[in-house]
């Protein structure tokens, strides 16, 4: 194999934007990312390295205007038949470079995507937000404010619990939204999002969907605070931290879609959440592919290249192995998303759909968790040295397996659909 | 936690004399008073307070102390019968910081090595002992075969690049190597004790303080874990050594390897008993579903279950080891390449043990194993830290060539 691009893919499935983009976006990853990003864990509080980096490729370069509609500034990908494989690529991409990077950039889209995938598309609250993203040249965030204090992943299991542990309220009081409770751990959360989509509940404790809301929330509205970002084993390029909504009132309008449909809107989310994932970790795994193809062909056993020893390259060749099938395995998840407006497609809001895409998403993961690990065995003394990116990777896609419900959450919806479970 | 881990994970107490007791429980105070009980200052301040934690340990409460000769002030615990009380004692360090632990494990692997081939090396002994006996925390750095270059033959230790080698001259020897990455604590060793190859290839050990003339040192490696112990890549460039420095007997290497195996099981086994602590805490405390406590969900149960099974596994099989360095009559004895073998091979599943332990663990933590608050990330990172260096290279494909030479007289692997 001559380049870590001829890892398999289904070249049926790729977007019309894929060569022109992953030639442009890799120029910029490679000059403008790759040079600092072993600089990039020190840079976790202040992003003075990371500020720059996303200001090329969000701002000047516009990828956070992708989703909007042309008409608004924007690359009108959300109403493409090919935005699952887009974000794909560009999760990919930006994965190979450093995974944090590309979980701010994904997340960006995530809130974003509640109004603007069909059936679910919002005119006005994307009139509304557009100027946000698409008319500077410098990154602008968003932020899906999920996770709460006692509910570690319970919001994402929305297949079973429709909302019923969610314990921000939001009150309608005449046309305006006021919204109370506490959230922690959204990515581009501790200061960078300049907007927040935050499900809650106006119901506390009932299990009708109808009480869902998603609400946009923009940063500097009154009541909100932010605390700073946590420290964390890895992903420096994207900021976690606790929000509280103190009596925050948003304009009415400001809810996504409404009784019922908030839901929906809001559950399509976790496909693209995990496709995206899933596009992180191979990312990840491409670049670990190359420092690792360059210790194994430079560093000896018995005084012969590692790569030349048969039980080395027992274990070497299962890791490529395994980087081969997980990248087939993402893009098919990416198409499984979207054929979701094909007659043989299946809708987002699927149990099916819902339950596969994790199942992809669990099982790359426990892949690369267990890849990257051993790639750093077979670095062996080089193994937790930075300078060999591997270690990186490892610390940075650990909680890619850990976060949108974790592996028990993803185990869950596969056996629901699976098993046909009724309690689980 | 209702219950003590000695409990949970039975401990072989019964084989363990009353000084051996009275260590480890001190070592654990010292662990829950001065680390655990103060995680996050810890945390935050970590290259400070390691620094002033790990020398209460060594000087004020005397573990540096701990392996060196009796006769000359120390405790004595350098001798095989000690390695049981030496691993348990490494154990509570790691359950507190690993990188303690192993500072710990180099500086009882220097003495241990060194008071074994002791004969015709009195003076030194002795004068080693003065050091250490000091009031400065003493810092040994090891130097493992390992990679080599492509192109570039070397020396090999079972297949492994001897990095350094040695040339003798009228008055000694001199050591050279360039770019050589010691196991850990590079930068700032006060000695190093370094696997090297004599002129006809043979592997043996110089001891070399770290402040003689002919040693290059280079920038500080940022590293996954045991970040108190700063590395850098070594070069010895002509370096003197004196004859009784080099310690030339065949048993000296796999010693070293079988010594720093059970040590370092130690230190990673530690590490997972406080990780296992931190997630028993949180299973106990965090609800799914709204209500149900996760320990009590059964899915997350068997999670649950197989951590505390890779954690008991680990420690019964560190105990085993123990059993095998230690002479007694009643055990099984094992030549220097049995135990050698028996102990990489352990050593290995110790590390892989706990690894994936702690990585299942992490699961059901979600966000917070990752976050630096909580302190599971940290065991997390040194944990692994310690397996990729103990493989050496090559994952764990040497150790498998190693078994396999000993189990089926391999003679090509």
């Amino acid at each position: 194999m001559d380049h870590f691009d001829e890892f398999s893919r289904p070249l049926e499935y790729l977007s019309p934007l894929d060569k022109h983009l992953r030639t442009v976006l890799r120029t910029y990853i490679e000059q403008e990312i790759m040079p600092l990003r072993r600089r990039y864990d020190e840079d976790w509080k202040e992003h003075t390295l990371i500020e720059p980096a996303f200001d090329k490729i969000m701002g000047e370069l516009g990828l956070q205007k992708a989703l909007f509609p042309q008409e608004y500034g924007g690359w009108g990908l959300a109403g493409s038949d090919y935005i699952f494989r887009f974000a794909y690529q560009l999760c990919e991409e930006l994965g190979r470079a450093d995974t944090g990077m590309a979980v701010a950039l994904a997340v960006t889209f995530w809130p974003l995507l509640v109004i603007h995938l069909e059936p679910y598309v919002n005119e006005r609250l994307i009139a509304e937000f557009a100027p946000m993203f698409c008319s500077t040249n410098k990154a602008v965030f968003a932020a899906n404010a999920m996770t709460e204090p006692q509910g570690g992943s319970d919001i994402e299991n929305m297949g079973l619990l429709k909302g019923r542990t969610i314990r921000t309220t939001a009150r309608q009081e005449g046309d305006q939204w006021v919204i109370n409770g506490h959230k922690l751990w959204p990515t581009n959360s501790g200061g960078t999002a300049r907007l927040f989509g935050v499900p809650c509940t106006t119901r506390p404790g009932s299990a009708d969907i109808d009480d869902f809301a998603f609400i946009y929330v923009p940063a500097d509205a009154k009541g909100v605070t932010q605390g700073g970002p946590y420290e964390k084993a890895g992903m420096a390029a994207d900021k976690n931290g606790d929000i509280w909504f103190d009596d925050v009132r948003v304009p009415a309008w400001y809810r996504a879609h409404g009784p019922g449909r908030d839901a929906g809107a809001f559950y399509q989310l976790i496909s693209f959440g995990q496709v995206a994932s899933t596009a992180f970790l191979t990312g990840a795994m491409m670049n670990m592919y190359e420092r690792l193809y360059e210790f194994v062909s430079t560093r000896t056993y018995r005084n012969r290249p590692l790569k030349e020893n048969e039980a080395v390259a027992g274990v070497i060749g299962r890791i490529a192995g395994d980087i081969d099938i997980c990248r087939i395995l993402g893009h098919e998840a990416a198409m499984m998303g979207d054929r979701r407006n094909k007659p043989y497609g299946l809708p987002l809001v699927s149990e099916e759909l819902v339950g596969k895409i994790r199942n992809i998403k669990d099982f790359v993961s426990d892949r690369a968790v267990e890849n990257l690990g051993k790639a750093m065995d077979v670095l062996g003394c080089y193994g937790p040295d930075r300078d060999w990116d591997i270690e990186k990777h490892w610390r940075d896609i650990k909680i890619i397996q850990l976060w949108m419900g974790g592996k028990q959450l993803c185990q869950m919806e596969s056996a629901r659909y699976f098993f046909n479970c009724e309690t689980l | 936690m209702n219950r003590s881990l000695d409990y949970l994970f039975g401990t072989a107490v019964g084989d363990r004399g009353e000084d051996a007791q009275g260590v480890i429980s001190l070592v654990r105070q010292w662990a829950e008073k001065e680390v655990i009980g103060n995680r996050l200052d810890y945390q935050r301040n970590y290259a400070v307070l390691f620094e002033e934690k790990a020398r209460v340990l060594a000087l004020s409460m005397g573990l540096q102390r701990l392996a060196l000769p009796e006769d000359q002030g120390g405790f004595g615990w350098h001798d095989p019968g000690h390695v049981a009380d030496v691993a348990a004692v490494l154990s509570e360090v790691g359950r507190a910081d690993s990188s303690t632990g192993v500072l710990l494990t180099m500086n009882y692997a220097l003495f241990s090595i060194l008071t074994r081939f002791s004969e015709g090396r009195e003076g030194l002994v002795e004068a080693m002992t003065a050091s250490y006996l000091d009031d400065g925390l003493k810092i040994t750095s090891c130097v493992l075969p390992g990679p080599g270059s492509a192109g570039r033959e070397t020396p090999l230790y079972k297949g492994r690049s001897i990095p350094a080698l040695v040339e003798s001259r009228d008055s000694g020897s001199t050591l050279s190597g360039a770019n050589i990455r010691p196991f850990a604590a590079g930068l700032r060793a006060d000695l190093f004790l370094a696997v090297c190859a004599d002129e006809k290839g043979r592997p043996c050990i110089a001891l070399v303080p770290g402040d003689k003339p002919g040693i290059e040192r280079g920038r500080e490696v940022l590293t996954t874990g045991l970040n108190a112990l700063a590395n850098a890549d070594i070069s010895f460039v002509e370096t003197e050594i004196t004859r009784e420095s080099l310690i030339q007997e065949p048993e000296a290497v796999p010693m070293l390897f079988t010594l720093l195996n059970l040590f370092l099981g130690g230190v990673s086994l530690g590490a997972g008993m406080n990780f296992f602590e931190i997630l028993g805490d949180w299973s106990d405390s965090r609800v799914i579903r709204g209500s149900t406590p996760l320990k009590e969900n059964p899915l997350c149960a068997s999670v649950l279950a197989g951590v505390a099974e890779d954690i008991a596994c680990s420690r019964l099989l560190l105990e085993d080891l123990a059993r095998l360095v230690s002479p007694s009559p009643r055990a099984w004895s094992l030549d220097t390449e049995g135990l050698y073998t028996y102990a990489v091979m352990i050593g290995a599943r110790i590390q892989k043990g706990i690894m994936r332990a702690i990585n299942r663990g992490m699961e059901l933590m979600g966000s917070a194993g990752y976050a630096k608050e909580w302190h599971a990330e940290k065991h997390w990172r040194d944990v692994k830290t310690i397996q990729s260096l103990l493989c050496g290279v090559g994952a764990a494909a040497p150790v498998k060539m190693d078994t396999a030479r000993f189990f089926y007289d391999c003679k090509e692997i």
